[in-house]
């Protein structure tokens, strides 16, 4: 018994285009074997992930190809083009949404040779990396030498610097360090056509729009970056950590809102439900809780920590210490309990949106209790984990034990996509689009917003060889 | 016959189910680029294998003995109490029934039938009595250095100790990851015996592996052995402490390799490092080192079966010790010495030895 596929059948093998391949990159690096399709068959999209128990995979690529550089992507990408042949990058595949499914059974464009530290610049606090090395390694790389690219997501351990610049990805302290497209200062990427484009390291310049937004959140349909220039920061010489317990979502979010307005910058901030909190925190329970976490030159941190506490006492925060920071900080990694319940038949995911502050704390009520009357639905619970002077990221995890398991998901889904755009909210703060997310980007962007993004794609990959049915409908 | 160890499906298929938290750390993934080796997917295709989901097997085994086996997964994973070697262990010796082994591991595994040991025809080294024993590993015995340090050593401090190897005395180990479990409990058995007749009541063992061997994998085939052993860093780090030498101090830079299963599976690590700091080195640090150490790859078919994939992990490693621009390498395995030469790596017993003053 074979596994099966249950997005897209298996192409034909296009034996032209693998035997250019492989005189381009070598006979070891191009795979047809099994064991490889089956590898990366997927990403971490979790409904994905729950079939795979039973063999089910969304799609099977028809080839492997591993190169060692641009110079052999472009060859690869220009022979795609020649061949017709669709081509989906494949960074470390920790993608939450299929982004990186080879649609259509395409040629998988494995990155993960590609995974070297470059170049550090400690005058102008800039590193420069290839683009196919794991987050964890990349800090790893950095830390030894005294700096971190404060870029921390949950997926660390299991996500590339490429993957990050294809979603606009975020990590957990970027409140205080910013987010991908505010660290990466310039990349290399190769087009769709094999041509190569190198986007000069700098802040910003003015010399028309900025061509490196166009790649930043692309999902791999519009280039392949090889490399990126990204900015780092000197280890923290000082930390303080702080929790409090609050009234309620809204008080919560009033005094996060109260924080930033005076330009304090917490490299963590996040508010939990009663949900939450209970299950990280025994000693709180079900109380909502703020945690901050502000890092830096001595001097700075102990003037954030005195105007955090200031705001969180007026507000009528009670303060929990630091213990809750230090239990944070210990289970922030911790995804076990996902597998333990798809193996019980649970369908569990996460979903994340952002909207202004005004809407904030009516968003979460409107987006809980649309997903709790979903049929199957067990369990439901948020936390806000990334902020800005503006606006609030919400992100929701929610567990059923439904009897149709996609019926479920997807209701559970368009219930949390309708609540979002009800209140102003937009669909996807950090995870992208990638395959599931993308039915609902026209009501997102309006058809003209997706239009213009189609336009864009054709212009590119005109022979929309690149990451075939991503982002938007029709995305090939 | 499998090992006595209970392997449940349940637990490697959360493994399969994860989001490959640990792959960050995995020679095998990192070094040839290939996402099938990384531990999630490499358990996925074990679960797949059990459930007969899959058609081309011999490509499946073929990615079981891909694997270092050096703990790197079992130490960053995020439930803590799995093994994935465990599982990868199982599927090595149902590849070993059916007779699906890698050529440079079928080739080590006739060896030792033949001779009782991987290196093939050598003499019995035996020196001194008494209930402490130091047992002269296959490499450290293929190295020669390693062993004359060792003596140099127990001489020095006037430790009454029994030395012992060559001939057919082995842990075994080629055949525990060869997958051979039955040829694993018979050697397991015959090093319980070489223990009893010598009178030992305490072992030290300069090969890390040796140590697991003998501490943890003979358990998983009934053999239980009434012995404390220990490795020479724990010797070495105690005669230090206890005065027991004499000792020149250096002045020079030193990077320390960490041997995977030393700081994997025995958890020492501070140890050697306590040593070269009490012998005056100053210690250089990887990149990658502790508990984030690299396997150096071992001997072609000792535990990576594929001569290909052991030397891309092998010249990672090579690649980030040159980094530290040390002037000396040092580690605490004599297989670890045998192939990362190419940075001129010391073993830490040689070290200790030539920084002994007479007298």
């Amino acid at each position: 018994m074979a596994v099966e596929t249950f997005l897209w059948k298996r192409r034909e093998r296009p034996s032209e285009f693998i035997e250019t391949a492989k005189r381009i990159v070598g006979d070891d690096n191009v795979s047809e074997r099994e064991c490889d399709l089956i590898s990366y068959s997927t990403d971490y999209w979790l409904y994905a992930i729950f079939l795979s128990q039973q063999g089910k995979l969304p799609s099977l690529p028809c080839a492997v190809i591993s190169p060692r550089n641009s110079e052999e992507i472009q060859a690869v990408l220009k022979c795609a083009n020649e061949y017709r042949v669709e081509v989906t990058p494949f960074g470390a595949g920790s993608g939450v949404l299929g982004g990186a499914i080879p649609g259509g059974g395409s040629a998988v464009l494995n990155l993960q040779r590609m995974s070297s530290f470059i170049s550090l610049d400690e005058t102008s606090l800039v590193a420069r990396f290839e683009a196919g090395i794991i987050g964890a390694n990349l800090e790893r790389e950095l830390n030894h030498r005294g700096y971190s690219m404060g870029n921390i997501p949950q997926s660390l351990y299991c996500s590339t610097l490429g993957g990050w610049i294809a979603t606009r990805a975020v990590g957990q302290f970027s409140t205080k360090y910013g987010k991908t497209e505010d660290m990466v200062m310039g990349m290399e990427v190769v087009l769709p056509d094999g041509s190569l484009l190198s986007i000069k390291p700098v802040p910003r310049r003015s010399t028309g729009p900025a061509l490196k937004e166009l790649f930043l959140g692309s999902e791999g349909t519009l280039g392949v970056v090889t490399r990126a220039t990204v900015s780092v920061h000197p280890l923290p010489k000082a930390t303080d950590k702080q929790s409090w317990v609050c009234e309620s979502i809204e008080t919560a979010l009033d005094v996060v809102r109260r924080v930033l307005r005076t330009d304090v910058k917490p490299a963590v901030v996040r508010i939990f439900d009663e949900a939450e909190s209970e299950r990280y925190f025994d000693e709180i329970g079900s109380k909502v809780t703020v945690i901050f976490i502000c890092e830096g030159e001595p001097d700075l941190v102990a003037l954030e920590k005195s105007v955090v506490k200031r705001i969180a006492e007026e507000s009528g925060g009670q303060p929990a210490g630091e213990n809750p920071v230090d239990i944070w900080l210990e289970k922030r990694f911790d995804i076990g309990l996902g597998p333990v319940l798809m193996q019980h038949g649970g369908i569990v995911d996460t979903i994340e949106v952002v909207s202004l502050f005004k809407d904030a704390a009516k968003l979460y009520d409107d987006m809980v209790a649309s997903m709790k009357a979903v049929e199957g639905a067990v369990a439901i619970s948020g936390h806000y984990s990334h902020f800005y002077r503006e606006a609030a990221c919400l992100y929701i995890t929610f567990a059923g034990f439904p009897k149709d398991p996609l019926q479920y998901y997807q209701d559970t889904w368009t219930a949390a996509m309708e609540a979002t755009l009800r209140n102003n909210g937009s669909i996807s703060h950090h995870h992208g689009i990638g395959y599931w997310r993308r039915q609902y980007m026209e009501q997102e962007h309006g058809a003209s917003g997706v239009d213009v993004l189609r336009r864009i794609k054709r212009a590119l990959d005109p022979n929309g060889i690149m990451n075939r049915g991503k982002l938007i409908e029709d995305g090939g | 016959m499998e090992d006595k160890k209970e392997l449940g499906l349940e637990q490697i298929t959360n493994c399969a189910m994860c989001a490959d938290m640990c792959k960050h750390s995995c020679p095998t993934y990192l070094a040839t680029g290939r996402e099938t080796s990384s531990p999630q997917k490499l358990a996925r295709l074990i679960v797949y294998e059990e459930k007969g989901f899959l058609e081309d097997r011999q490509g499946f085994f073929d990615v079981v003995f891909q694997s270092a086996m050096c703990g790197a997964c079992k130490a960053h994973c995020i439930y803590g109490n799995h093994d994935l070697r465990d599982y990868i262990h199982r599927a090595r010796s149902k590849a070993f029934r059916e007779g699906m082994l890698p050529e440079e591991m079928r080739k080590r595994v006739e060896t030792f039938m033949m001779f009782g040991n991987p290196n093939g025809e050598r003499p019995l080294v035996e020196k001194g009595t008494g209930a402490v024993g130091y047992f002269v590993s296959c490499s450290a015995y293929s190295d020669e250095q390693v062993p004359r340090a060792m003596d140099r050593i127990i001489s020095a401090s006037k430790e009454q100790v029994q030395q012992f190897g060559g001939a057919d005395i082995c842990c075994g180990a080629p055949l525990y990851y060869a997958g051979d479990v039955e040829g694993f409990a018979k050697a397991a058995e015959k090093m319980k015996g070489e223990f009893e007749k010598r009178g030992l009541r305490r072992v030290i063992a300069d090969c890390p592996n040796c140590v697991k061997m003998m501490t943890q994998a003979y358990r998983t085939v009934g053999v239980d052995i009434d012995v404390e052993f220990i490795h020479t860093t724990q010797f070495l780090q105690a005669l230090l402490g206890e005065g027991k030498m004499r000792v020149s101090k250096a002045d020079v830079s030193a990077t320390y390799h960490d041997p995977c299963i030393l700081v994997n599976d025995l958890g020492i690590s501070t140890a050697p490092r306590e040593i070269l700091g009490a012998l005056g080195f100053v210690v250089r640090e990887p990149v990658y080192s502790r508990g984030d150490t690299h396997c150096c790859g071992a001997l072609p078919g000792a535990r990576i079966g594929d001569a290909d994939v052991t030397h891309k992990v092998n010249l990672m490693r090579l690649n980030e010790l040159k980094e530290t621009a040390a002037e000396m390498y040092v580690s605490a395995c004599p297989t670890c010495k045998a192939v990362l030469s190419g940075v001129d790596t010391r073993d830490i017993t040689e070290v200790v030895a030539e920084r002994i003053v007479d007298g």
